[in-house]
């Protein structure tokens, strides 16, 4: 079975071709070669969040996406997102949220990153306000199989502290890709 | 967007967002608590759509994985095959759904 679901035949077989997902192998190279801060976008940083609840700061992530034009259809991603909430909340603790998931409505993998100084309430696993929020989207057809692995790198960053430190202390969306390239090259 | 294919689109979403939760929990680390909870959301989901859309999709979705797939440029990004010139518009929200002639799954205009 294919990461998206499809099953997979033996070479050359109809099965084969009806998945659209490149091989496994293939993917993890791309998404691996890919480096972190390539993901990021200066439209999609947000060095304050007005947002004081988890609804608002939701709502704020999405709209950065929104104003830029990146997303069709905002509701829906609203709704898929809140339903990854209601599953379990993407506050890992430490201050840091990172709500993620799938939808159609994003035809790209896009990040968004939000800084809120004051701290929102966001049922995270230690209680704890969120001060560091990136809202991770990927459409389903993610051809090259880079939305996990690269979930999987914001999480393992993210877990150090000092890197931690240094992002709730960024003013600029170049001070922050300064913050990711190095704390990648520390790991 | 069409109120039927917006059902469908959500259906999907939730589809992916169970197939993905094992990998999630485990890999990443990430607390996956209320499954049961994503289960019946899908469930009242499937509800409130048309039973011959939800065969569909059901049916589409056993073979391909993924039974909505995005249309760009005139291509159903599910085959990768061109659609025909007629069909290659975006159609009205009050249009009823588009299927791909070439490989049955529905289509969705980005």
């Amino acid at each position: 079975m294919c990461r998206c679901g499809a099953p997979i035949g033996r070479k050359g077989s109809p099965s084969e071709v009806e998945c659209d997902y490149d091989s496994e192998e293939g993917g993890e190279t791309v998404a691996q070669n890919k480096k972190l801060e390539e993901y990021f976008d200066e439209e999609l940083f947000i060095p304050e969040m007005k947002a004081s609840s988890k609804k608002e700061a939701l709502e704020e992530l999405v709209d950065a996406l929104a104003e830029t034009g990146k997303i069709h259809d905002k509701s829906l991603i609203l709704e898929m997102l809140e339903r990854r909430e209601a599953l379990g909340s993407t506050g890992i603790g430490n201050g840091v949220a990172i709500p993620h998931g799938r939808s159609l409505a994003a035809n790209q993998i896009m990040v968004v990153f939000g800084k809120s100084s004051k701290g929102v309430e966001f049922d995270s696993m230690d209680d704890k306000p969120v001060n560091l929020f990136f809202l991770i989207l990927a459409p389903p057809q993610d051809r090259f199989n880079q939305y996990l692995p690269f979930l999987g790198k914001v999480v393992e960053l993210i877990k150090d502290g000092a890197v931690r430190s240094r992002l709730a202390e960024v003013g600029s969306f170049q001070d922050f890709l300064k913050v990711l390239s190095e704390g990648q090259n520390d790991e | 967007m069409n109120e039927k294919l917006r059902l469908l689109v959500g259906l999907q979403d939730l589809d992916m967002m169970i197939r993905e939760s094992k990998e999630e929990e485990e890999t990443l680390g990430f607390k996956i608590q209320n499954l049961e909870k994503l289960h019946a959301a899908r469930k009242h989901l499937a509800k409130q759509i048309d039973e011959e859309w939800l065969k569909l999709y059901e049916r589409v979705a056993a073979r391909h994985g993924r039974a909505v797939v995005p249309v760009e440029g005139g291509i159903c990004l599910g085959c990768f095959m061109g659609l025909p010139t007629s069909a290659q518009i975006k159609p009205k929200p009050d249009e009823d759904i588009r299927v791909c002639e070439n490989c049955g799954r529905i289509l969705y205009w980005l």
